[in-house]
């Protein structure tokens, strides 16, 4: 499997932290592929993140681009921030600049591209995000949807080969989700790499091409999701049994079923008994 | 701040280069001030309210109402100018007096035109920047800034800062509806000041937290000190500059005539 980035034994503590955040982490990203990162809250994505485009320096191992060890110094930093982008959870941390045109130009500008070539980008990148018509606005002023659009625009007119986005679906509403796909679609189309963390399941199934699992710090699966979600015994070795593999599952106490407490591949759920009423109360 | 945004991007002047919106504007605030006598002050008044109303297109009620608010404040602070209540009446040849009982009241025909003078000079300033405030939206004063070759720090910082009044004030609202669907405004006044000031220190950790984060998002896209952003493009409109030009020699000449 080819890889564009590629861990080593990486190992990260927040500063005043006494665990790990990341725990001697092996993985590599494959070149090419829409990746899914799922796992719990906690269980490091957003760590491995901020690791992919130097924004976080090891405790220990070493991370590679290309082949290639990263150094932190100045220019290879802002080469390896050239060729991968971070898209951040909440858009609103990303957005700094009071007009939408000015944000997106950030990036280009800090590349020391030309005014043209910077106005060219925030053109085509406005365009595959679909904010052409809010250049003109006001950051404040956009819904959640097209500041999450408008972050992304800002990312993309950087011309990455990587897109890293952490959690961006989780505030959009189903509409403003197919128009998210539909620009990641673009972007990935173009023989770009993908890498998005997600509590969705339908996006592991139907979208990506690769599953990362990730558990305390550390990567626990690395494969394509039929072979982590079709697979019993896997779904049980990462932990998503119950869960993944039956979403229907997270409403069983609250439905009055009993599958819940249904063995992985049960299918049949009996109504568990009605629980009593407590005096004033109807649950 | 949400209403002078609006207006400030919604207005027939959008587009017009913000230098010559500030060279009309500051050059009527100004003349104002420089030319001090009350009819001056009150041409500045008309004249910036028909800049906003009748070329900017702003609804007459908005500006005459944040006018009328600032008028209301101005006549407040400026009664102690015109009229004076005391033991005694004021000093001068021409007072009027009524006595109260245990005080005076007074003023005379001077105080009086001080007063008008000092009310309508610092109605024409305020109107004069009302109108700047509602067709110039911050973004485009920034850029002008930005331009006029000001410090980089000065305007990065002014760039965060007009960013984070936003930020700070969606945080607090939500903040005050989270207390608020919890009673936390409902119970003794006691009650309604720990609450708020629960808020207050919230909003300051917030706002830590959230410039951490920032700083993280704005490394990611290569940033090394200096805030880069493209300039705006604007149009040159002859015609407001020649009824500003018209505006200001109105002003001069009803100085020369006053």
């Amino acid at each position: 499997m080819s890889g564009i980035i590629e861990f080593r034994r990486v190992s990260y503590r927040y500063p005043g932290q006494e665990h790990l955040a990341l725990r001697e982490l092996t993985l590599t990203l494959p070149v090419n592929e829409k990746i899914a990162v799922v796992g719990r809250n906690g269980s490091g994505k957003s760590t491995l993140f901020l690791h992919c485009n130097g924004l976080y320096r090891p405790l220990s191992g070493e991370v590679f681009f290309r082949q290639q060890r990263l150094s932190y110094d100045r220019a290879a930093l802002r080469e390896l921030r050239r060729r991968v982008g971070v898209v951040f959870q909440n858009p609103d941390d990303q957005l700094f600049s009071a007009s939408v045109a000015q944000d997106i130009s950030f990036g280009p500008l800090n590349l020391g591209l030309s005014e043209h070539e910077v106005r060219r980008r925030v053109a085509e990148a406005a365009e595959l995000c679909g904010v052409t018509a809010l250049l003109d606005r006001a950051t404040h002023s956009l819904s959640g949807g097209e500041k999450a659009r408008v972050a992304l625009a800002g990312v993309l007119a950087m011309e990455p080969e990587v897109l890293v986005a952490d959690e961006p679906l989780g505030s959009l509403d189903p509409w403003m989700r197919l128009t998210l796909f539909d620009i990641l679609e673009r972007f990935y189309e173009r023989g770009n790499t993908i890498v998005m963390a997600t509590h969705d399941l339908s996006v592991v199934r139907h979208w990506a091409t690769h599953v990362i699992v990730m558990e305390a710090g550390t990567a626990i699966f690395s494969g394509p999701p039929a072979a982590l979600l079709d697979d019993p015994a896997t779904l049980t070795m990462t932990g998503l049994a119950g869960v993944w593999d039956r979403p229907e599952a997270l409403f069983a106490r609250s439905a009055g079923t009993a599958c819940a407490s249904a063995a992985p591949g049960d299918d049949h759920c009996e109504p568990a008994p009605p629980r009593r009423a407590r005096a004033g109360l109807t649950l | 701040m949400d209403l002078i945004d609006r207006y400030a991007y919604s207005n027939r002047l959008r587009r017009v280069r913000p230098e010559h919106k500030v060279a009309v504007a500051l050059g009527m605030l100004v003349l104002c001030l420089g030319l001090s006598t009350p009819v001056v002050g009150g041409l500045t008044v008309v004249w910036m309210t028909l800049l906003a109303v009748v070329v900017a297109g702003l609804p007459l009620a908005t500006f005459g109402r944040v006018l009328l608010t600032e008028a209301g404040f101005l006549v407040l602070t400026t009664a102690g100018v015109m009229v004076s209540l005391g033991a005694t009446p004021m000093a001068g040849s021409e007072v009027w007096a009524v006595d109260l009982g245990i005080v005076t009241l007074s003023s005379s025909p001077p105080a009086l035109h001080q007063g008008l003078e000092l009310v309508s000079r610092a109605l024409g300033c305020a109107a004069a920047m009302n109108f700047l405030a509602l067709t110039t939206p911050q973004v485009d004063l920034i850029d002008l800034m930005q331009r006029l070759g000001l410090p980089a720090l000065w305007v990065d910082l002014m760039t965060l800062t007009y960013r984070s009044i936003f930020l700070l004030l969606e945080s607090a609202h939500t903040m005050a509806v989270a207390q608020d669907s919890r009673l936390g405004y409902l119970g003794s006044l006691r009650r309604r000041f720990e609450s708020a000031a629960l808020l207050v220190s919230q909003l300051f950790i917030d706002t830590y937290r959230r410039s951490v984060r920032l700083h993280t998002a704005l490394e990611a896209r290569g940033f090394d000190g200096r805030l880069r952003v493209l300039p705006a493009s604007y149009a040159t409109d002859s015609r407001f500059l020649a009824v500003g030009a018209l505006a200001g020699l109105t002003l001069i000449g009803g100085w020369w005539l006053g």
